[in-house]
């Protein structure tokens, strides 16, 4: 029995066999090919190329999503350039190259020269040049791809990374779990492994060298571990945890239909964040009360080019109109600091968390907010539309991005556009310097909502990012708390309303702790719903506020988890 | 042979989409087609079927672009791609 410690990023409990995934690794020959051979090696290369474009085509048509299918249109681009076509010929004619070499020399010539130009956007191309080689020397090599689109059984899947061109085939109802050596909490294999919600474990070091072929395994998506070839003991303990969770998940689920009230009858609001207005996103959060967090950052990290003012009317258009007339929260553009766009280079920062970001990014590239507002105030006659503005540190900051919002809705109205006159302004409440004027800022906003992992990695000056301080982000840390409560006040005097959209607001242990604080709306993520409703149910506001009373109290983080257990 | 100017008023360049999307096109015509980035002299001009050698002039706003055709078609293919990057290859 092993047992290895990596990220958990879904959580959940997997217990099955191992199916290693190794991609193919080419044997490149250096030798070179006899005159007469030449035509018999062209044969094999353009064998090889079919091959391989009938491989994409067949993936083009498997994809399900539009950013999967554009990886594999962009691949098959690759693939049937004629420079390529061109150079590989010319080497095995001229140079007598076997096929492999020459291909081998062709891609790396175009790819070193993609990555010389400086650009971001190219050297991404050139790892996709990468990809399309490999896929030709495989074929070449006369080898299957080991695909993940079909698997035979039900495995956890164990592999060194999983490239998105792979993980975007994916066969869902055959993977109990999956565990990889590289990858972090916000990769793109964390995503979709909580969007498809599979307990995964990543960023696992020393994986590939100790996991075996049909090896037993159990991984547990919470705390991050995974045991290779169990002992009896280890294994009926973790069946039964992973019982309990599911039953746990159960019983929760039978909260999912009721509405949101504690055990004495006081109704609380309760929301979803969403990233997207995709089916598969929406499916299931009519449930919610309201859309607290629309997080529309994805729609431009999710695309391959700045998404237009056409693009983002239709897509909060969908979502305004899925949930009207209940409340659509649309946080204006949330990058910068851990998030990036591929296709918008911004200049390297020391601090990025502590630099130009989110609003502070929008006031440098006006014409990325001008767009965005143009967007949203067109889409707002289709629903209930809140705009709410991150990273707000001064009343200056809430007032410059009123006089934006007053601009465009002067274009809107020279140009005879239409838009909805009832959109409610509001900010997030995630840097401390905001948090301690709460009462100021409840005169200047008609709502706010609290971004909890900001507001606590600013407070205690801990990157959540970075696992070497994570001891030190403490999210139960009891100024968080007393700075909630603080904040919660200041609004309830001004009978403004106030959400919380940060991790806390679908935390079983701590929403309770928020609504007894007066906090009426927390959003979270649909999976949290039915916990959060149940925790709240188990007790009575009186209950409730004396609960946020001694957490506020408390000394230390520790302390504040005890009186929440 | 036959030539044509104009300027690229994509805001972020010729980038992946725009570029597949005129890659496509020039495919279409049987002349041999090149495109050269006037405002970097110092890059070879590319063969304008290509995407990689496409991608690699670095064409961004406000780049002045020329384009040659030589073949049966030469005139039209010219013509066909100078208006798709005058009117912003799609985007």
């Amino acid at each position: 029995m092993i047992t290895l410690k990596g990220k958990g990023v879904c959580s959940g409990i997997a217990i099955g066999e191992i199916e290693i995934y190794r991609p193919f690794i080419p044997n490149i020959s250096q030798e070179t090919i006899r005159q007469e051979d030449v035509p018999g090696e062209l044969q094999r290369y353009e064998a090889a190329m079919a091959a391989s474009c009938s491989e994409l085509s067949a993936l083009e048509a498997l994809t399900d999503t539009p950013e999967s299918s554009a990886i594999i249109s962009v691949h098959l681009d690759l693939l049937n350039d004629p420079s390529i076509d061109e150079s590989v010929r010319g080497l095995i004619t001229e140079s007598r190259f076997p096929a492999d070499r020459a291909a081998d020399l062709t891609f790396e010539q175009s790819a070193g020269l993609l990555e010389s130009c400086g650009d971001d956007i190219l050297a991404e191309r050139a790892a996709d040049l990468r990809d399309v080689k490999r896929r030709f020397l495989r074929n070449y090599a006369g080898e299957k791809e080991a695909s993940l689109s079909r698997l035979s059984r039900p495995v956890i899947l164990a592999a060194h990374d999983l490239l998105p061109s792979e993980t975007a085939v994916l066969d869902r109802k055959n993977v109990l779990g999956i565990v990889t050596e590289i990858g972090g909490m916000t990769s793109h294999l964390a995503i979709l492994a909580k969007s498809y919600d599979i307990p995964a474990v990543l960023g696992v070091s020393g994986l590939m060298e100790s996991a075996e072929e049909a090896m037993p395994v159990i991984l547990n998506g919470g705390d991050g571990r995974v045991i290779l070839a169990p002992d009896g003991d280890t294994r009926r303990a973790m069946e039964a945890e992973q019982a309990r969770h599911l039953w746990e998940k159960a019983l929760a689920a039978e909260f999912m239909d009721k509405p949101g009230a504690t055990a004495d009858g006081v109704p609380l609001q309760l929301g979803v964040n969403i990233g997207s207005s995709r089916p598969e996103e929406l499916e299931g959060t009519e449930r919610a009360d309201y859309v607290g967090l629309f997080r529309t950052e994805f729609l431009y990290m999710n695309s391959g080019h700045m998404p237009t003012e056409e693009e983002q009317f239709e897509a909060y258009k969908k979502a305004l109109l899925f949930y009207a007339p209940r409340p659509v929260t649309l946080r204006t553009l949330d990058i910068g600091g851990d998030k990036s766009l591929p296709y918008y280079p911004l200049p390297h920062e020391e601090n990025p968390f502590l630099g130009c970001r989110a609003f502070r990014l929008c006031m440098e590239h006006r014409e990325l907010f001008r767009t965005q507002l143009r967007a949203a105030l067109r889409a707002s006659v289709y629903g209930n539309l809140w705009l709410m503005i991150p990273m707000i540190g001064s009343l200056d900051d809430i007032r410059r991005a009123k006089e934006a919002l007053a601009e465009v809705r002067a274009e809107l109205d020279a140009e005879r556009i239409p838009y909805s006159g009832d959109v409610k302004f509001g900010i997030m409440i995630e840097v401390p310097a905001i948090a301690l004027i709460a009462d100021k800022v409840a005169q200047e906003v008609d709502f706010a909502s609290v971004g909890t992992n900001d507001l606590c990695q600013y407070l205690t000056a801990a990157d959540r990012g970075n696992p070497g301080v994570a001891q030190y982000y403490q999210s139960y840390h009891p100024a968080l708390f007393r700075v909630l409560c603080y904040v919660s006040e200041c609004f309830q005097q001004a009978q403004k309303p106030l959400s919380v959209c940060g991790e806390l607001g679908g935390d079983r242990l701590a929403a309770p702790v928020l609504a007894g604080m007066g906090f009426q709306k927390l959003s979270m993520p649909l999976s949290s719903l039915p916990y959060v409703k149940q925790a709240l149910a188990g007790r009575t506001m009186p209950q409730l506020q004396s609960l946020a009373e001694a957490v506020c109290a408390s000394a230390t983080a520790e302390e504040a988890e005890n009186c929440m257990r | 042979m036959y030539t044509r100017d104009t300027t690229v008023i994509n805001p972020h360049g010729i980038h992946a989409r725009p570029a597949s999307t005129f890659v496509k096109e020039a495919s279409r015509w049987r002349s041999n087609i090149q495109i050269a980035n006037l405002s970097q002299p110092d890059k070879k001009p590319a063969n304008a079927k290509s995407i990689i050698t496409v991608l690699t002039l670095g064409m961004s706003l406000g780049s002045k672009v020329s384009i040659t055709a030589e073949g049966a078609d030469e005139q039209e293919a010219v013509d066909a791609l100078i208006a798709l990057i005058d009117s912003g290859l799609g985007e």
